[in-house]
Protein backbone atom coordinates (compact mmCIF):
# COMPACT_ATOMS: atom_id res chain seq x y z
CA UNK A 1 0.00 0.00 0.00
CA UNK A 2 2.79 2.37 0.98
CA UNK A 3 4.54 1.62 -2.36
CA UNK A 4 1.43 2.72 -4.29
CA UNK A 5 1.20 5.85 -2.19
CA UNK A 6 4.86 6.69 -2.94
CA UNK A 7 4.32 6.20 -6.69
CA UNK A 8 1.20 8.33 -6.53
CA UNK A 9 3.14 11.14 -4.85
CA UNK A 10 5.90 10.92 -7.49
CA UNK A 11 3.35 10.98 -10.33
CA UNK A 12 1.61 13.93 -8.69
CA UNK A 13 4.90 15.80 -8.45
CA UNK A 14 5.73 15.05 -12.09
CA UNK A 15 2.32 16.25 -13.24
CA UNK A 16 2.66 19.38 -11.15
CA UNK A 17 6.08 19.90 -12.73
CA UNK A 18 4.68 19.63 -16.23
CA UNK A 19 2.12 22.25 -15.40
CA UNK A 20 4.54 24.74 -13.87
CA UNK A 21 5.43 27.67 -16.14
CA UNK A 22 8.24 30.19 -16.07
CA UNK A 23 6.68 33.63 -15.91
CA UNK A 24 8.69 34.98 -18.86
CA UNK A 25 9.64 32.42 -21.51
CA UNK A 26 12.63 34.53 -22.56
CA UNK A 27 14.29 33.62 -19.29
CA UNK A 28 15.67 30.16 -18.61
CA UNK A 29 16.91 29.43 -15.11
CA UNK A 30 19.11 26.41 -14.59
CA UNK A 31 17.85 24.08 -11.84
CA UNK A 32 21.07 24.58 -9.86
CA UNK A 33 20.31 28.30 -9.67
CA UNK A 34 16.55 28.48 -9.38
CA UNK A 35 14.46 27.42 -6.39
CA UNK A 36 13.08 23.92 -6.18
CA UNK A 37 9.36 23.54 -6.67
CA UNK A 38 6.85 20.79 -6.09
CA UNK A 39 7.37 19.53 -9.63
CA UNK A 40 11.07 20.21 -9.95
CA UNK A 41 13.14 19.10 -7.02
CA UNK A 42 15.85 16.67 -6.03
CA UNK A 43 13.37 13.76 -5.93
CA UNK A 44 11.52 14.36 -9.20
CA UNK A 45 14.50 15.51 -11.27
CA UNK A 46 16.06 12.06 -11.89
CA UNK A 47 12.67 10.78 -13.08
CA UNK A 48 12.26 13.73 -15.42
CA UNK A 49 15.77 13.19 -16.80
CA UNK A 50 15.08 9.51 -17.31
CA UNK A 51 11.74 10.15 -19.04
CA UNK A 52 13.36 12.80 -21.26
CA UNK A 53 16.14 10.38 -22.24
CA UNK A 54 13.57 7.61 -22.85
CA UNK A 55 11.56 9.88 -25.12
CA UNK A 56 14.78 10.78 -26.97
CA UNK A 57 14.22 14.48 -26.55
CA UNK A 58 16.68 16.80 -28.28
CA UNK A 59 16.90 19.87 -30.50
CA UNK A 60 13.90 20.97 -32.51
CA UNK A 61 14.14 23.85 -34.98
CA UNK A 62 11.08 26.02 -34.54
CA UNK A 63 11.75 29.10 -36.65
CA UNK A 64 13.88 30.08 -39.64
CA UNK A 65 14.16 33.77 -40.50
CA UNK A 66 16.11 35.14 -43.42
CA UNK A 67 16.69 38.68 -44.57
CA UNK A 68 18.97 40.56 -46.94
CA UNK A 69 21.57 42.86 -45.39
CA UNK A 70 21.76 46.42 -46.79
CA UNK A 71 24.78 45.19 -48.81
CA UNK A 72 22.73 42.35 -50.33
CA UNK A 73 23.95 39.28 -48.40
CA UNK A 74 21.48 36.65 -47.23
CA UNK A 75 21.42 36.64 -43.42
CA UNK A 76 19.77 33.66 -41.74
CA UNK A 77 18.74 33.12 -38.13
CA UNK A 78 17.58 29.77 -36.80
CA UNK A 79 15.67 29.40 -33.60
CA UNK A 80 15.20 26.10 -31.88
CA UNK A 81 14.54 24.57 -28.56
CA UNK A 82 16.45 21.97 -26.62
CA UNK A 83 13.73 19.73 -25.22
CA UNK A 84 16.20 17.58 -23.30
CA UNK A 85 17.19 18.31 -19.73
CA UNK A 86 20.90 18.16 -20.37
CA UNK A 87 23.13 20.41 -22.46
CA UNK A 88 23.07 19.44 -26.15
CA UNK A 89 26.15 20.09 -28.24
CA UNK A 90 25.78 19.93 -31.98
CA UNK A 91 27.36 21.25 -35.17
CA UNK A 92 25.80 22.69 -38.29
CA UNK A 93 27.14 23.13 -41.78
CA UNK A 94 25.62 25.41 -44.38
CA UNK A 95 25.75 25.09 -48.15
CA UNK A 96 24.82 28.16 -50.16
CA UNK A 97 22.81 27.91 -53.35
CA UNK A 98 22.58 30.39 -56.20
CA UNK A 99 19.44 31.31 -58.18
CA UNK A 100 19.85 28.16 -60.32
CA UNK A 101 20.07 25.93 -57.25
CA UNK A 102 23.80 25.36 -57.78
CA UNK A 103 26.03 25.03 -54.73
CA UNK A 104 28.42 27.94 -54.22
CA UNK A 105 31.73 26.60 -52.90
CA UNK A 106 32.91 28.76 -50.03
CA UNK A 107 35.38 28.55 -47.15
CA UNK A 108 32.55 29.24 -44.72
CA UNK A 109 30.90 25.86 -45.38
CA UNK A 110 32.43 24.25 -42.31
CA UNK A 111 31.02 22.53 -39.25
CA UNK A 112 30.23 25.20 -36.68
CA UNK A 113 29.70 24.13 -33.04
CA UNK A 114 26.67 25.23 -31.02
CA UNK A 115 25.81 24.46 -27.41
CA UNK A 116 22.27 24.60 -26.06
CA UNK A 117 21.32 24.55 -22.40
CA UNK A 118 18.76 22.01 -21.26
CA UNK A 119 15.09 22.99 -21.67
CA UNK A 120 16.11 26.21 -23.31
CA UNK A 121 15.78 28.09 -26.56
CA UNK A 122 18.80 28.23 -28.82
CA UNK A 123 19.50 30.69 -31.63
CA UNK A 124 22.26 30.66 -34.19
CA UNK A 125 22.91 32.92 -37.11
CA UNK A 126 24.93 32.70 -40.31
CA UNK A 127 25.43 34.91 -43.33
CA UNK A 128 26.08 34.11 -46.99
CA UNK A 129 29.57 35.14 -48.06
CA UNK A 130 28.38 35.95 -51.62
CA UNK A 131 25.59 38.07 -52.99
CA UNK A 132 24.70 35.31 -55.48
CA UNK A 133 23.49 33.10 -52.62
CA UNK A 134 19.69 33.16 -52.54
CA UNK A 135 19.03 29.96 -50.63
CA UNK A 136 20.79 27.50 -48.36
CA UNK A 137 20.86 23.91 -47.19
CA UNK A 138 21.77 23.04 -43.62
CA UNK A 139 22.98 19.82 -42.04
CA UNK A 140 23.21 19.20 -38.33
CA UNK A 141 25.11 16.51 -36.47
CA UNK A 142 26.06 15.61 -32.92
CA UNK A 143 29.27 17.26 -31.79
CA UNK A 144 32.08 14.88 -30.97
CA UNK A 145 34.57 16.22 -28.50
CA UNK B 1 49.58 -30.38 -36.19
CA UNK B 2 47.36 -28.31 -33.96
CA UNK B 3 50.39 -26.69 -32.40
CA UNK B 4 51.70 -25.69 -35.84
CA UNK B 5 48.36 -24.14 -36.79
CA UNK B 6 48.26 -22.25 -33.52
CA UNK B 7 51.80 -20.97 -34.02
CA UNK B 8 50.92 -19.90 -37.56
CA UNK B 9 47.88 -17.95 -36.32
CA UNK B 10 49.96 -16.32 -33.58
CA UNK B 11 52.60 -15.31 -36.14
CA UNK B 12 49.95 -13.77 -38.42
CA UNK B 13 48.42 -11.83 -35.53
CA UNK B 14 51.86 -10.60 -34.48
CA UNK B 15 52.72 -9.46 -38.02
CA UNK B 16 49.40 -7.62 -38.41
CA UNK B 17 49.75 -6.13 -34.92
CA UNK B 18 53.22 -4.81 -35.63
CA UNK B 19 52.20 -3.14 -38.87
CA UNK B 20 50.52 -0.29 -36.89
CA UNK B 21 47.52 1.75 -37.94
CA UNK B 22 46.86 1.89 -41.64
CA UNK B 23 47.04 5.22 -43.47
CA UNK B 24 43.67 6.67 -44.37
CA UNK B 25 42.64 9.82 -46.18
CA UNK B 26 40.75 12.25 -43.95
CA UNK B 27 37.19 13.04 -44.96
CA UNK B 28 37.80 16.79 -45.04
CA UNK B 29 34.08 17.61 -45.25
CA UNK B 30 32.63 15.34 -42.58
CA UNK B 31 35.66 14.63 -40.42
CA UNK B 32 34.62 13.43 -36.97
CA UNK B 33 38.11 12.65 -35.76
CA UNK B 34 39.19 13.30 -32.20
CA UNK B 35 40.27 16.77 -31.15
CA UNK B 36 43.99 17.41 -30.78
CA UNK B 37 45.74 19.74 -28.35
CA UNK B 38 47.51 21.63 -31.11
CA UNK B 39 45.80 23.56 -33.88
CA UNK B 40 44.57 21.45 -36.77
CA UNK B 41 42.83 22.36 -40.03
CA UNK B 42 39.39 22.23 -38.37
CA UNK B 43 40.39 24.97 -35.94
CA UNK B 44 41.63 27.19 -38.76
CA UNK B 45 38.45 26.48 -40.78
CA UNK B 46 36.31 27.41 -37.79
CA UNK B 47 38.28 30.56 -36.98
CA UNK B 48 38.30 31.72 -40.62
CA UNK B 49 34.55 31.08 -41.00
CA UNK B 50 33.82 33.08 -37.83
CA UNK B 51 36.01 35.96 -39.05
CA UNK B 52 34.38 36.04 -42.51
CA UNK B 53 30.90 35.85 -40.98
CA UNK B 54 31.63 38.79 -38.67
CA UNK B 55 33.30 40.83 -41.40
CA UNK B 56 30.46 40.47 -43.89
CA UNK B 57 27.79 41.06 -41.27
CA UNK B 58 29.51 44.24 -40.06
CA UNK B 59 29.12 45.90 -43.48
CA UNK B 60 32.60 47.42 -43.04
CA UNK B 61 33.67 46.37 -46.51
CA UNK B 62 30.81 48.18 -48.21
CA UNK B 63 32.36 51.06 -50.12
CA UNK B 64 30.16 54.16 -50.25
CA UNK B 65 29.59 55.01 -53.89
CA UNK B 66 30.24 51.44 -55.01
CA UNK B 67 33.34 49.63 -56.20
CA UNK B 68 35.89 47.60 -54.29
CA UNK B 69 38.30 48.57 -51.57
CA UNK B 70 41.96 47.82 -52.24
CA UNK B 71 43.39 45.96 -49.27
CA UNK B 72 46.86 44.89 -48.24
CA UNK B 73 47.73 42.08 -45.85
CA UNK B 74 49.88 43.46 -43.07
CA UNK B 75 51.61 41.51 -40.35
CA UNK B 76 49.90 38.42 -38.98
CA UNK B 77 51.92 37.47 -35.92
CA UNK B 78 52.19 33.86 -34.82
CA UNK B 79 52.71 34.06 -31.07
CA UNK B 80 51.88 30.42 -30.37
CA UNK B 81 54.32 27.65 -29.49
CA UNK B 82 53.61 26.01 -32.83
CA UNK B 83 55.17 26.46 -36.22
CA UNK B 84 52.16 27.93 -37.98
CA UNK B 85 52.01 29.40 -41.44
CA UNK B 86 49.53 32.22 -40.84
CA UNK B 87 48.30 31.75 -44.41
CA UNK B 88 46.36 28.77 -43.03
CA UNK B 89 44.02 31.44 -41.69
CA UNK B 90 44.60 34.35 -44.03
CA UNK B 91 44.31 32.54 -47.37
CA UNK B 92 40.72 31.63 -46.48
CA UNK B 93 39.81 35.10 -45.19
CA UNK B 94 41.39 36.87 -48.19
CA UNK B 95 39.73 34.49 -50.65
CA UNK B 96 36.27 35.07 -49.22
CA UNK B 97 36.76 38.84 -48.99
CA UNK B 98 37.67 38.93 -52.67
CA UNK B 99 34.85 36.57 -53.65
CA UNK B 100 32.36 38.75 -51.77
CA UNK B 101 32.95 41.34 -54.49
CA UNK B 102 33.84 44.05 -51.98
CA UNK B 103 37.62 43.86 -51.84
CA UNK B 104 40.58 43.55 -54.18
CA UNK B 105 43.80 42.45 -52.48
CA UNK B 106 47.05 44.00 -53.60
CA UNK B 107 50.22 41.99 -54.11
CA UNK B 108 52.29 45.14 -54.56
CA UNK B 109 52.74 45.64 -50.82
CA UNK B 110 52.78 43.62 -47.64
CA UNK B 111 53.40 39.92 -47.06
CA UNK B 112 52.63 38.82 -50.60
CA UNK B 113 54.79 41.42 -52.37
CA UNK B 114 57.94 39.31 -52.36
CA UNK B 115 56.69 36.40 -54.42
CA UNK B 116 54.25 38.35 -56.57
CA UNK B 117 56.81 39.31 -59.29
CA UNK B 118 55.40 42.87 -59.36
CA UNK B 119 58.80 44.47 -58.70
CA UNK B 120 60.82 41.85 -60.58
CA UNK B 121 58.81 42.74 -63.71
CA UNK B 122 59.63 46.42 -63.21
CA UNK B 123 63.31 45.71 -62.49
CA UNK B 124 63.42 43.72 -65.68
CA UNK B 125 61.68 46.52 -67.61
CA UNK B 126 64.36 48.97 -66.46
CA UNK B 127 67.23 46.61 -67.22
CA UNK B 128 68.86 45.69 -70.53
CA UNK B 129 66.78 42.52 -70.62
CA UNK B 130 63.68 44.71 -70.97
CA UNK B 131 64.69 45.39 -74.58
CA UNK B 132 63.87 41.77 -75.36
CA UNK B 133 60.18 42.31 -74.60
CA UNK B 134 57.45 44.00 -76.58
CA UNK B 135 57.31 47.45 -75.00
CA UNK B 136 53.48 47.51 -75.03
CA UNK B 137 53.33 44.42 -72.84
CA UNK B 138 55.52 45.89 -70.11
CA UNK B 139 53.86 47.76 -67.24
CA UNK B 140 54.17 51.53 -67.48
CA UNK B 141 55.22 53.61 -64.50
CA UNK B 142 52.66 54.83 -61.91
CA UNK B 143 50.22 52.00 -62.63
CA UNK B 144 50.16 50.41 -59.18
CA UNK B 145 47.13 51.13 -57.01
CA UNK B 146 47.84 52.04 -53.40
CA UNK B 147 45.84 50.15 -50.76
CA UNK B 148 43.04 51.88 -48.86
CA UNK B 149 42.70 49.28 -46.13
CA UNK B 150 45.02 46.88 -44.35
CA UNK B 151 44.27 43.67 -42.51
CA UNK B 152 46.54 42.59 -39.69
CA UNK B 153 46.31 40.33 -36.71
CA UNK B 154 47.73 37.89 -34.27
CA UNK B 155 47.35 34.27 -33.19
CA UNK B 156 48.46 33.58 -29.65
CA UNK B 157 48.33 30.78 -27.14
CA UNK B 158 47.92 30.48 -23.39
CA UNK B 159 48.67 27.27 -21.50
CA UNK B 160 46.98 26.88 -18.14
CA UNK B 161 47.28 24.10 -15.59
CA UNK B 162 43.71 22.93 -15.08
CA UNK B 163 44.35 20.27 -12.44
CA UNK B 164 47.05 17.73 -11.61
CA UNK B 165 46.59 15.72 -14.79
CA UNK B 166 44.88 18.18 -17.10
CA UNK B 167 46.06 21.23 -18.98
CA UNK B 168 44.00 23.86 -20.75
CA UNK B 169 45.21 25.47 -23.93
CA UNK B 170 43.54 28.60 -25.26
CA UNK B 171 44.16 29.83 -28.79
CA UNK B 172 43.22 33.41 -29.65
CA UNK B 173 42.71 34.47 -33.26
CA UNK B 174 42.53 38.24 -33.68
CA UNK B 175 42.11 40.24 -36.90
CA UNK B 176 41.62 43.95 -37.49
CA UNK B 177 41.05 46.17 -40.53
CA UNK B 178 42.47 49.68 -40.62
CA UNK B 179 41.70 52.55 -42.98
CA UNK B 180 45.16 53.58 -44.23
CA UNK B 181 44.05 57.14 -45.06
CA UNK B 182 42.70 58.05 -41.66
CA UNK B 183 44.33 55.41 -39.49
CA UNK B 184 40.92 54.52 -38.10
CA UNK B 185 40.11 50.93 -37.35
CA UNK B 186 37.07 49.73 -39.32
CA UNK B 187 36.56 46.30 -37.84
CA UNK B 188 38.09 43.82 -35.47
CA UNK B 189 37.19 40.36 -34.25
CA UNK B 190 38.48 37.74 -31.87
CA UNK B 191 37.75 34.03 -31.94
CA UNK B 192 38.88 31.84 -29.06
CA UNK B 193 39.31 28.08 -29.36
CA UNK B 194 39.86 26.25 -26.08
CA UNK B 195 41.09 22.71 -25.51
CA UNK B 196 41.42 20.66 -22.36
CA UNK B 197 43.40 17.45 -22.26
CA UNK B 198 46.08 15.37 -20.68
CA UNK B 199 49.03 17.18 -19.20
CA UNK B 200 51.28 14.70 -21.01
CA UNK B 201 50.14 15.95 -24.42
CA UNK B 202 52.35 18.59 -25.95
CA UNK B 203 50.67 21.51 -27.67
CA UNK B 204 53.55 22.57 -29.88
Amino acid sequence: MSRYLFLLIIMGMLLAGCGSQVEDDRVNVDHRVGSDSLGDNIITRPFKYAISALLGQGIEITEVNDTLTPEGFLDVQMKGVNKAYGVKQFEYRTEWLDANGMVIPTKTSVWVPVSAMGKSEVTFRFIAPRKEAVDFRLNMRKKKN
Amino acid sequence: MKLKTLLCICLCVWVIGCSGPTTKNIDMVNDQGKAVMGLDYRDFDQAAAAMIDSLIRSGSLHKPGGGRYVMVTGGIVNDTMQRIDTDQLMAKVEQEMMNSGQVAMTSAMGDKAGASMVYETRDMRDSDRGDEFNEDTLPAKKQLIAPELSISGKIFQRNIKYDKKTQQVEYYFQLRITDLTTGLRFWQEEKVIGKRGSDKMVSW
